[in-house]
């Protein structure tokens, strides 16, 4: 049976690579400066993705809280017979965490709120962040810095964001469009979501496999 | 050039990607081959959006050529909604390894019959 | 031209990730192959997607991934199944090597995790640190390069012959050794079984526990071979044992100290003689 799925693909591959030839010579971008002025933003990927394409973009906000609900849900139950020691303090490790996370805070912060003006925005931004919870996880380990930040506490604003978001999304699909201020609250309100999403994958993964 | 060896560089991670898909049996050896050919598709939408001597588009950049901004505001979710669906197969993963022991898809198959 | 090389640059990170055996030097490749096809996004005007597949397929996945792999505090054993020794339940672990196993494990403080694997990827899995012991009815190999544990359940090599025709083997066990050049390999003990019993093989090459396995499900799910009237020619005695990497010395010693002090309770032959009555 592989053969067939191997064929298949083979095919696939040589039609797209054949195909491709239709898209030289390139046609002309589609006029985007003034629809992108009018959204109040600079940047025509955030424009998109904030403006004409919008309720895609709270729709996919959606599907990664329920992808991160799943992993919940999957590894919720699976605990160790014998939990591990706390990883012990190496202050090399925590003094440079304790360095670089505050710069990383900013520049997530700074590269979500101007993300309609040059290259960023909240996804980029809530990864960023979740990778500076990374690092300090790497420090402290996962267990104790969950306990510090008082998860249960961020996985309800976590939910709480989403339900900022599809309300500010909403009300300005049926009023009309404001300007940048909108697209600066919805990239941080994506920041913080994606960010709190990326610390939930990493806390239960930790819990199941071992401390990072 | 950059466009042409771009579209090669695509379609040839898809490749494999898939490739890798096919013929592993370790189910975390199939998640990193269908990664890789999710960047594939990735880099084949952005090497649509590109043109010849094209700069991001940014207003204030001034005039000349730009790069379609759609496919790429197209693939930015794509890649944030890959990193979940991707955390929610690894999850499965776990899951199957603490309760079925394996991570061969062949003995996982033969289980269920 | 910089594109072109970069574009070069990830192609061969992707296909070094995806042709290696160890699954995490794929994992680390890719995550290279990851940060190298950001900087393609950016020769090609999107610096939005560069700065997400930076953050995202760089940092994020790679570190998943890790964590997937990762196994703290745990003792992996790579192991074949094979019923009276080590077998699944339902959901449990069943068996004498269970029950040493997972005495062995409070012993070091480590939880025993139990992965199913094929007998010819043992040595590999081993070899690249992947799993810590190998169990399940281990018979080494000639010339193969692990530690072994004491022996623990004595056991037998035999020919089997029911009809003419070609020799079987479990790939990767120790009865390859003594397949004639025109005989052939299974993946597993099930597989052998079955091509057995499709008549597709003339005998087998099995240690007597597998043997005792098949002749107790003879009859019952379609497994007509008449091993009953067959022919055995005993060709080796041998020991089941656990296996383990060379370089596990300070394992291995744990390992042999604690089998001495089971077999010097009495505990180690009460355990035989409860799984293999």
């Amino acid at each position: 049976m592989k053969w067939v799925a191997r064929t298949a693909i083979l095919a696939l591959l040589s039609l797209v690579a054949v195909g491709t030839r239709h898209l030289f010579p390139r046609p002309d971008v589609a006029p985007w400066q003034e629809p992108t002025a009018q959204y109040g933003a600079e940047n025509a990927v955030a424009a998109i993705v904030l403006g004409a394409r919008l309720w895609d973009t709270l729709l996919e906000v959606l599907v990664y809280a329920l992808a991160i609900a799943g992993v919940k849900m999957a590894l919720g139950g699976l605990g160790r017979a014998r939990p591990l020691p706390p990883v012990p303090e190496t202050p090399l490790l925590r003094r440079s965490a304790d360095i670089l996370l505050g710069p990383i805070v900013i520049l997530s912060l700074y590269i979500a709120a101007s993300g309609h003006l040059g290259p960023g925005g909240g996804f980029p931004a809530g990864a960023i962040l979740g990778s500076g919870l990374l690092l300090l996880a790497l420090a402290k380990g996962v267990e104790r810095l969950s306990q510090e930040l008082h998860e249960a506490t961020w996985e309800r604003s976590e939910y709480g964001a989403i339900a900022a978001l599809l309300a500010l999304g909403g009300a300005f699909l049926c009023l009309g469009f404001p300007g940048s201020s909108f697209l600066v609250s919805a990239n941080l309100l994506i920041t913080m979501e994606v960010a709190i999403g990326a610390w939930v994958v990493l806390h239960y993964f930790a819990r199941a496999r071992g401390e990072v | 050039m950059e466009g042409l060896s771009a579209f090669v560089l695509a379609i040839i991670l898809v490749g494999l990607g898939l490739w890798t898909l096919i013929e592993r049996r370790n189910v975390i050896w199939k998640l990193l081959g269908l990664n890789v050919a999710s960047g594939g598709a990735i880099l084949f939408l952005v090497a649509v959006a590109y043109r010849p001597q094209a700069r991001p588009a940014l207003l204030g950049l001034g005039p000349g050529p730009t790069a379609d901004p759609l496919p790429q505001a197209l693939v930015l979710t794509a890649i944030v909604i890959h990193f979940a669906t991707l955390a929610l197969a690894l999850a499965y993963v776990i899951f199957l390894t603490e309760h079925r022991h394996t991570q061969d898809i062949h003995k996982l198959e033969r289980e269920e019959e | 031209m910089g594109a072109v090389l970069l574009c070069a640059l990830t192609l061969t990170l992707a296909a070094f990730a995806l042709t290696r055996r160890r699954l995490l030097w794929g994992v680390i490749g890719v995550g290279a192959h990851s940060l190298a096809l950001a900087g393609v996004y950016l020769f090609l005007a999107a610096p939005d997607v560069a700065l997400a597949e930076a953050a995202i397929g760089f940092a994020l996945v790679t570190f998943i991934f890790l964590l997937a792999l990762r196994r703290t505090g745990r003792l992996v054993v790579a192991a074949t199944e094979v019923y009276p020794l080590l077998y699944q339940e339902g959901d449990k672990i069943a068996g004498l090597e269970w029950e040493i196993l997972r005495r062995f494990g409070q012993w070091v403080h480590r939880d025993v995790e139990v992965l199913w694997v094929n007998r010819a990827d043992i040595p590999r899995l081993l070899a690249a640190g992947e799993t810590d012991l190998a169990a399940g009815g281990f018979l080494p190999r000639e010339g193969a390069t692990v530690l072994l544990s004491p022996p623990l359940v004595p056991t037998q090599l035999v020919n089997v012959r029911c009809r003419p025709g070609p020799v079987g083997a479990v790939a990767g066990d120790r009865g390859q050794d003594h397949l004639p050049p025109d005989g052939l390999t299974y993946e597993d003990a099930g597989e052998l079984a079955a091509a057995l019993a499709r008549g597709e093989l003339g005998g087998a090459v099995v240690d007597l526990v597998r043997l005792r396995q098949w002749l107790l499900s003879e009859g019952t799910n379609k497994t007509h071979f008449a091993l009953r009237d067959a022919e055995m020619t005993p060709l080796e005695d041998l020991a089941f044992r656990f296996a383990l990497v060379p370089h596990e010395t300070e394992l291995h010693q744990a390992l042999e100290e604690f089998l001495k002090t089971l077999a010097s309770t009495g505990e180690l032959e009460r355990l035989i003689t409860e799984h293999l009555q």
